[in-house]
């Protein structure tokens, strides 16, 4: 390289360094990234003893990573560079058959927390088995769609089988409870209907359609109305659904759209979020459709404890403890039931042993997706 | 800190280039040594105090060293050369091996003695290399005393080589750190050299180790035969380029800065016996155990007997130089051992097969090392070890195997290309053929190093595999 040549490189070196520099400290940091769902970490305050013991280090460069300069489109070239070079998979996501992005969760359910979450159930269960006797208390763990729609999954994937983790869980709560009947098999229902829309391609969530099926079945077993297909008004809210999965690829694919299925007689029920007194009429939340995270439209996203009561007229009172995958199939619920509490267990910070207490309930649900129940670090307060 | 992260490369870099170029000459070996210490510090800020006890000592000895061989007293000049060694050889011999003493003399006589549990100061093993040579060539007369602190700081602790080298020796740099011009030749040669490290590192060790990580995590004792040879032939990809891509970028950066330091890697990798190997596989570790180990002990001019126990000494050394742990010293002694083979058993037989099967036995030769090396433990070792010859009836592939294979076949493709000569004869030929048209050579490299730019701050937005392999040592 002569002089010119070595000055113009130099040149187009200090762009790149201080321009991405400058830009990095002069846009303006957010709170919340839309696409992809999450708070963003911040930039950290600073102590000396922080600064010590190291952790200012490691939480500035966590602030600079997530609040750094047109981070989407980095991971968009990233994804997009990795589906050039034949790869499909990016970020333990697959890029599976008719548009599917299908998480894989490898390490979900061989870590530490999926084997301890099975013995944290297992005492739950053991503990309130007594109290909600046969047919009264149900554990439901709903498959994703990597296990359910495996056909779709690119040629020779073998991600971990979602079954084996689902039948230790099934043994454990049957040993503990001292009978069989409390383990419902949501993976047979959806396995049946794999080759219709029971996921949504872009994101993690089951489709208001798998839920149906699997409630379906369930109200057959419990011997409830069991409801058919058409004895709904089912209404597309959106086809503009871009969920998470997409987001963590930070592609824009297809989009999905969301159903939402209404009692045609429309039934008058009340919703209560939290013990706030303040009372509204629907489990949908239609503002939710106008922000990105359009599955909100079910239950207004999470929270603790949501109360609702309803004229079925049945006498029985169920407690549902769930995580989001039962924002769908609650509605389902609500011409059985003359009252439903639908708790989240991740926000509530009061001692369930009082509520269950306290709450008179006939009956119990736990309702959650697999590999967000092998995930969940907050199981140990079913026990509080 | 690393260079492979955004901090590094939207903060540390443009501050430090900014204030270097901005100071007059004679203080920018101050911002050198201050930034230095700032980079070594970050994260793990407690050790600083061992890096200046580090600096002081040996700055001391060799200042002690020089004074007493000018007075004429060569004997106190030796007692002052022991006297620093030893003490950089005790805080490496602590802070490194103290936990590994303990254990071991727990399994022999079942002491039960608690272990320390230090966290290992990034780079020692680097720099404490680094300190010895210098008070050694001084005591030797092969370079000058450095009575500057500053400069002698910026020596030891100078960011570019200063946790996985390539281990500068003093006397490579004296004249450097005294006087030196940074031109903008010099410096576009740094950028091209360290963006290749960035993208090596970033692009394609990641991903190699991203490949290893997958098979490792599975049941050693499922894995078939042929996705086991694909995870050592990752694990082999990955430290290779992980490494040699730190030199690149040690390099580059030095450049950048006005410095040469001497290459480290030399394309190991299309190596045809193991002596070629290790002439080419961390050059600036193999120097300097020859100039102040084997040498010393008379290297290869003395009996038959005396030189193979020079060359097992080395090589166990080195084997425990890259970890305080048995298995890095049955790598040290395999390589010690196979060097020796081939050296008065079968070396001039080796020489005349043709050169294919030369350079298969050496990758071969080369793999089984890593298998020796990458587990830190020799059952995990030999588990693995079964898996790659099939002895767990676990077939020969399965559809993961296939699954792997199609994912990662680009990537390994590039691996291979990539550690050979190829890259850099595509690139002469180019430069050959577009010889005197300037612009075109000038657009090609501005694509070239934009893109391995972009591409690696896009990895590294979306990093959750950004490891370093030789912080270990």
């Amino acid at each position: 390289m002569n002089k010119t040549q070595s000055w113009n490189i130099i040149t187009l070196f200090a762009i790149l360094i201080f321009g991405f520099a400058i830009a990095t400290i002069i846009a303006p940091d957010t709170e919340y990234s839309e696409t992809e769902n999450r708070t963003l970490a911040q930039m950290p305050d600073f102590s000396l003893e922080a600064l010590l013991d190291g952790s200012f280090a490691s939480d500035y460069e966590d602030y600079l990573t997530d609040q750094f300069v047109l981070r989407d489109n980095w991971i968009a070239l990233k994804t997009n560079t990795e589906q050039a070079l034949g790869r499909t998979q990016s970020n333990d996501i697959y890029f599976a058959d008719d548009d599917y992005l299908i998480e894989a969760h490898t390490d979900t359910f061989t870590a530490e927390q999926a084997a301890t979450n099975i013995q944290l159930l297992a005492q739950f269960v053991e503990k309130y088995a007594g109290q909600f006797t046969d047919g009264h208390m149900t554990v439901m763990i709903v498959p994703n769609a990597v296990d359910i729609l495996r056909d779709k999954l690119p040629a020779f994937a073998s991600p971990y089988d979602e079954g084996e983790y689902l039948e230790e869980l099934q043994v454990a709560v049957e040993t503990a409870a001292g009978r069989e009947n409390l383990w419902f098999d949501a993976r047979s229902v959806l396995q049946e209907h794999r080759d219709e829309e029971i996921y949504y391609r872009t994101d993690h969530h089951w489709k208001t359609l798998g839920a149906f099926y699997v409630y379906q079945a369930w109200a057959e077993a419990q011997g409830y109305t069991v409801p058919t297909a058409d004895s709904w008004q089912i209404e597309t809210v959106t086809e503009e659904f871009e969920g998470t999965i997409q987001s963590k690829l930070g592609i824009h694919t297809v989009t999905d759209s969301i159903e939402l299925y209404l009692d045609p007689e429309d039934p008058y029920y009340t919703v209560e979020k939290d013990g706030s007194g303040e009372i509204s009429y629907s489990l949908y939340d239609y503002s939710a459709l106008a922000t990105k995270s359009k599955y909100d439209i079910f239950f207004g996203g999470n929270n603790a404890l949501t109360q609702i009561t309803t004229r079925a007229g049945t006498g029985r009172k169920i407690l549902v403890i769930k995580d989001s995958y039962a924002h769908c199939f609650v509605p389902f619920l609500l011409s059985e039931f003359d009252e439903i509490d639908v708790l989240d267990i991740r926000y509530y910070n009061q001692e369930l042993s009082v509520l269950i207490s306290e709450g008179g309930y006939t009956d119990v649900l736990f309702l959650y997706n697999a590999s967000g129940f092998a995930e969940d670090a907050s199981l140990a307060r079913l026990l509080y | 800190m690393v260079f492979s992260s955004l901090l590094f490369l939207f903060r540390f870099l443009p501050a430090v280039l900014l204030c270097y170029y901005l100071v007059p000459r004679r203080a920018r070996n101050l911002v050198l040594f201050l930034f230095s210490l700032v980079f070594y510090a970050w994260g793990e800020p407690v050790y600083i105090i061992l890096m200046l006890v580090t600096i002081l000592v040996s700055f001391a000895g060799g200042i002690a060293v020089d004074a007493m061989k000018r007075g004429g007293r060569p004997g106190a000049a030796r007692n002052a050369l022991i006297v620093s060694l030893a003490v950089s050889l005790s805080l490496l011999a602590f802070f490194k091996y103290a936990d590994f003493a303990i254990g071991t003399v727990n399994t022999l006589t079942g002491a039960g003695l608690e272990l320390l549990n230090l966290a290992l100061p990034i780079g020692i093993s680097f720099y404490t290399f680094q300190t010895m040579s210098y008070t050694i060539d001084v005591y030797r007369g092969e370079a000058n005393v450095q009575k500057n602190l500053i400069s002698y700081g910026a020596y030891v602790v100078m960011f570019p080589q200063l946790i996985a080298g390539p281990i500068v020796q003093y006397k490579t740099i004296d004249a450097q750190l005294r006087s030196r011009r940074e031109t903008p030749e010099e410096f576009a040669q740094g950028v091209h050299r360290f963006l290749i490290g960035l993208g090596k590192k970033v692009l394609l060790a990641n991903n190699a180790g991203e490949l290893w990580d997958t098979i490792t995590a599975m049941t050693v004792s499922e894995i078939p035969a042929l996705t086991a040879w694909m995870g050592l032939a990752a694990y082999t990809f990955q430290i290779y380029f992980d490494f040699s891509a730190y030199s690149d970028m040690a390099i580059g950066l030095g450049q950048m800065f006005g410095f040469r330091f001497s290459e480290n890697f030399n394309y190991p990798y299309i190596s045809r016996s193991i002596t070629e190997f290790w002439r080419k596989w961390h050059i600036s570790l193999s120097t300097w155990f020859r100039e102040y180990v084997y040498i010393p002990l008379g290297g290869n001019r003395v009996s038959t007997v005396r030189h193979l126990r020079n060359l097992m000494i080395v090589w166990l050394l080195t084997g425990f130089w890259h970890g305080a742990s048995w298995n890095f010293v049955a790598w040290g002694l395999y390589y010690g051992i196979l060097l020796v083979l081939e050296k008065y058993i079968f070396g001039r037989y080796l020489e005349k097969l043709p050169s294919v099967v030369r350079h298969f036995y050496c990758m071969f030769v080369v793999m089984l090392g890593w298998n020796l090396f990458m587990f830190g433990d020799f059952s995990e070792s030999l588990t693995y070890f079964g898996a790659l010859f099939g002895s767990y009836g676990a077939g020969l592939w399965n559809s993961e195997t296939v699954y792997l294979f199609y994912n990662n076949v680009v990537l390994l493709v590039l691996l291979i290309l990539g550690s050979t000569r190829l890259p850099k004869k595509l690139g002469d030929a180019f430069l050959a053929c577009f010889a005197g048209k300037d612009v075109v050579i000038l657009v090609a490299r501005g694509l070239l190093y934009t893109g391995i730019f972009l591409l690696s701050v896009a990895w590294l937005v979306d990093a959750s595999y950004n490891p370093f392999l030789y912080f270990r040592f």
